[in-house]
């Protein structure tokens, strides 16, 4: 296949292509779904093999893509890129244009500890058949499910610019959840929350100890039943890892695609609030606030040797001490803006275009254990666990529902409370966080599910945080 | 799909009958041009085949897919299918797959991809760039053509082709100045009905009012009138959490027990309609079920559940194969410029952005303005104002419909994701009374 790619790159190393690159991607994905203790799904796509063409003419990009690898395809591929190419540059008034850049040569491969595609499969059922089954064991829990999903693709970038790169990766995303109901109204709790994808094999599926947790959820969900919501108007929140990583996702991850300044995103994922005159001045967070794009972690599921333009990984401190400073960029945007590009331009698949995605995007890690932090929180709550999210087209005004809350008194947990919901506007919500956990508490937590663009993608992302307290924050919304 | 290759399929049912078997063999090619500040953004041509399967074996099943099948890399997946089966564990809920034999009557789909060339497409977006060019706006969105084939065989004799074309095209206007912005689009399998000069009037009347002061509004409660697509979204939102048999079975919907009764006022009829000849139009479901007429409410009564094969089984319902996909609201009595004369004061809502359900047992949602929000002043579309949150219940919203639109109009929908398929909704405008604005993002 290396050969294949060498080959096309060859025949598109022609004086009137200004720049073309090629990506195959063979993919295996695992899904298994257990609905109330019965095996639902077993579902495999293995072996999935996708090749893209991208080409540069006339400062007009063309994409092609295909999953039929014969040499008529391949050929009708490459020629449909450049004839989209042509055509679109006779409705093109900006010529795309960037920097050349040094060429890579390098292969990563990574081994997972337990390979869940060579594992036995009987014993990966029996795994979740076992937890599926412990959640069915009480009466008010009306639905539970336990879900699975094994991911690996093996990549090749290559450029005519002379990269040629080419990776293998494995993740896992495992869940569980349950519904607990009194007949009236219902609740649910999830382990280990939304951002539960992590870059490895089966034994980071252990790792979440999902049976330990079981008893935990069950109790949760129906304790959720009879417990209050937020009375306040305003409380002091400290937000767990599992939700925070999505609430920086959402107003700080997606806000600083540079391809959203440009408005090569509106029609679908929206805009951001963020203008290219804010880099160096703008006040994002607190001074506590330490944000950064870090392509080089390499157990985070943004993980890459090189982006799928050939820009080496990197990290980009996109805030620093609370001042915003950089952009998630492509080779293209960061000339239009005038910085380095940022190694983000990403596609899930070889017959999909690269766009702006997030890598492993990152909340600095700060100081102390979440335990002194509760404790040093006279009145407040700490929530986790998302619920429901929502956030604008210009990522300015968000709102969040996590299902469980935890209320704090003097520094105690004294009760929980339901559905607790909050609402703010970006850059004053990160400016009232007056504190964040520190190394001991700081993880990458990863998805599966980032969606964006048109045609739509999913991507594989993490984010690194600790818990945060945030002061003053809008609660209590309700329909 | 080639005849020798559905030999093969037929071939591995007659062998295995111990087994049943679903087969749906896809062949699913894109046109999708993005457009950006007047100008291509992207052109984007993609084409997958892939077939699915599903192996049953008692109450035990596995699917797989391949991506580009051979008949050797199909008999190497099922031999392997056929062994890995017997280890999992059965569930017990499962009775049977899909049985409905019948067939639609067969219909000659032109490919859009083709009747909607690279260069027609080109020659409109120039003229409708050209055309918002004075106003100062520039437009954003896709163009988009698909061409589908999917062959369902299954082990009960199913032996259904489904073939589309859809075209899709959404254009933004965006100002310049503010980056107020106003949205039109397209939806519909008849490239001759494309008409990119009423596209364009349309287009320019709702920048003509997008030129006005940008202002912001407190929030609580407005009368408000919902655009086609934003009503549809709503009453999507509500079907496919609220009315499908899975919601049912999780204990998950208040019309539990309520088939038959009053749900809401009488003048709320939405039908799953895959045969109106207003929308992109379906032969079959997912399943292979004939996808037929199905009416969700009529005059406030809560008629039917979508139930498909699986949850009829499990739940002993009929299955009626709707689901959710050609949603067709009644029209009413009242003309558009009528139902904004008729409001002193109000919110005209053009389109939504990031819906997401707080309780769906309640149908409780929160979500955002986009695309064009406006205030009703004395019966006149006055301001724009700046994108708003509601924090609302679904419910709430169709129990407040005051007036709706004696005309409807097609929109349509698609999530765009992987082999991604495109459908439409017919919807009037309505207005609603009470509706719950909870903040403002202070942006357009």
């Amino acid at each position: 296949m290396k050969k294949l790619v060498q080959d096309i790159i060859t025949n598109l190393s022609v004086p009137s292509i200004t720049f073309a690159d090629v990506r195959f991607t063979t993919t295996d994905d695992e899904s298994i779904y257990f609905e109330k203790g019965n095996l639902r799904y077993k579902d495999a796509s293995l072996d999935s093999k996708s090749l893209g063409i991208r080409v540069l003419i006339n400062g007009c990009w063309g994409f092609a893509g295909t999953t039929d690898l014969s040499k008529k395809s391949i050929d009708y591929t490459m020629l449909k890129a450049i004839s989209n190419a042509k055509h679109g540059s006779l409705f093109k008034r900006e010529k795309v244009d960037f920097k050349a850049i040094d060429p890579t040569i390098a292969s990563y491969m990574h081994t997972p500890k337990e390979n869940p595609f060579i594992m036995d499969s009987e014993e990966k059922i029996a795994y979740f058949a076992n937890i599926a089954t412990k959640l069915t064991k009480n009466e008010k829990i009306v639905y539970s499910n336990v879900s699975a999903s094994f991911y690996r693709q093996y990549k090749i970038y290559a450029n005519t610019e002379g990269t040629f790169t080419d990776s293998l990766v494995y993740d896992v995303l495992p869940s569980m959840m349950v519904m607990a109901s009194d007949g009236r109204q219902n609740y649910s709790r999830k382990w280990p929350g939304d951002m539960n994808a992590r870059r490895g094999g089966f034994e980071k599926v252990r790792a979440f100890e999902f049976e330990k947790n079981t008893d935990r959820i069950i109790k949760e969900a129906i304790d959720l039943l009879s417990a209050p919501s937020i009375e306040e108007e305003r409380a002091d929140l400290i937000i767990g890892a599992s939700h925070l990583a999505l609430q920086l996702h959402e107003s700080v991850g997606h806000a600083t695609e540079a391809d959203r300044i440009f408005g090569m995103e509106i029609s679908y994922a929206g805009k951001t609030f963020v203008k290219p005159t804010m880099l160096g001045n703008f006040q994002y967070g607190s001074e506590l606030v330490n944000i950064f794009s870090d392509s080089t972690l390499e157990n985070g599921l943004g993980f890459h040797i090189v982006d799928d333009e050939g820009v080496p990984a990197r990290r980009a401190d996109i805030v620093k001490n609370g001042i915003l400073q950089d952009q998630q960029t492509s080779r293209e945007i960061a000339q239009m803006l005038g910085l380095e590009p940022s190694s983000n331009m990403l596609a899930t698949h070889a017959d999909e275009i690269p766009l702006v995605r997030m890598s492993n995007f990152c909340l600095g890690a700060g100081k102390g254990s979440l335990d002194e932090l509760i404790k040093n929180t006279e009145n407040g709550y700490f929530v986790d666990f998302t619920k429901t999210w929502s956030i604008d087209d210009n990522r300015y005004n968000f709102q969040f529902t996590t299902e469980i809350g935890w209320k704090i008194k003097d520094g105690e947990i004294v009760g929980i409370v339901k559905e607790p919901t909050y609402f703010g506007i970006t850059p004053e919500f990160w400016n009232s966080c007056d504190a964040i956990c520190g190394e001991e508490e700081w993880d990458l937590h990863g998805t599966f599910h980032c969606g964006k663009g048109e045609p739509g993608q999913v991507k594989h992302l993490s984010h690194g945080v600790a818990p945060a307290r945030f002061r003053n924050v809008v609660v209590n919304v309700k329909a | 799909m080639q005849d020798t290759f559905k030999e093969k399929l037929l071939e591995i049912i007659d062998k295995n009958p111990s087994f049943k078997f679903l087969f749906a063999y896809s062949d699913w090619e894109t046109d999708f041009l993005r457009f950006y500040r007047s100008q291509t953004n992207y052109n984007i041509s993609k084409r997958a085949t892939a077939l699915n399967t599903t192996i049953y074996k008692g109450k035990k099943s596995l699917s797989f897919s391949i991506t580009n099948p051979t008949i050797e890399s199909l008999l190497e997946k099922v031999d392997e299918a056929m062994i890995t089966i017997d280890a999992l564990p059965e569930d017990p809920d499962f009775v049977d797959i899909e049985k409905d034999t019948r067939k639609a009557e067969e219909r000659i789909k032109a490919n859009n991809i083709e009747q909607m060339s690279l260069e027609k497409k080109i020659s409109y977006l120039t003229k409708l760039a050209d055309a918002v060019e004075p106003y100062k706006f520039k437009i954003y969105g896709t163009f988009i053509c698909n061409n589908e084939y999917t062959h369902l065989i299954t082990s009960n004799g199913l032996d259904k082709i489904m073939r589309f074309s859809p075209i899709y095209f959404e254009a933004k206007a965006v100002s310049d100045i503010n980056q107020v912005t106003v949205l039109e689009a397209f939806g519909s399998e008849n490239a001759l009905s494309f008409d990119i000069d009423s596209i364009i009037k349309s287009l320019i009347g709702k920048i003509k009012n997008a030129q006005s002061e940008v202002v912001d509004v407190d929030p609580g409660e407005y009368e408000v009138i919902l655009a086609p697509r934003c009503i549809g979204e709503y009453i999507s939102y509500y079907t496919w959490s609220c009315c499908s048999a899975s919601s049912l079975d999780h204990k998950n919907t208040l019309l539990e027990g309520k088939l038959g009764e009053q749900i809401f006022p009488a003048n709320f009829t939405l039908i799953d309609d895959p045969r109106n000849p207003m929308i992109v139009n379906f032969d079959y479901n997912g399943e292979g079920h004939l996808y037929e007429k199905t009416p969700i409410f009529e005059n406030g009564v809560f008629k039917n559940f979508l139930v498909d094969s699986y949850y009829a089984n499990k739940l002993n319902m009929t299955e009626n194969g709707a689901q959710g996909a050609c949603l067709v609201m009644n029209t009413g009595d009242k003309e558009f410029d009528e139902m904004i004369k008729s409001t002193k004061k109000g919110l005209f809502i053009s389109s939504l952005h990031y819906m997401n359900f707080i309780n769906p047992k309640e149908s409780s949602i929160t979500g955002l303005t986009r695309d064009g929000t406006f205030l009703i002043e004395d019966g006149k579309l006055t301001k724009v104002v700046n994108n708003l949150r509601f924090t609302v219940k679904i419910s709430d919203i169709i129990n407040n419909i005051t007036e709706i639109e004696n005309k409807a109009h097609t929109f349509p929908q698609s999530d765009n994701y992987g082999q991604f398929s495109i459908n439409s909704f017919s919807m009037p405008h309505v207005k609603v009374k009470a509706f719950n604005i909870s903040s403002s993002t202070k942006t357009v």
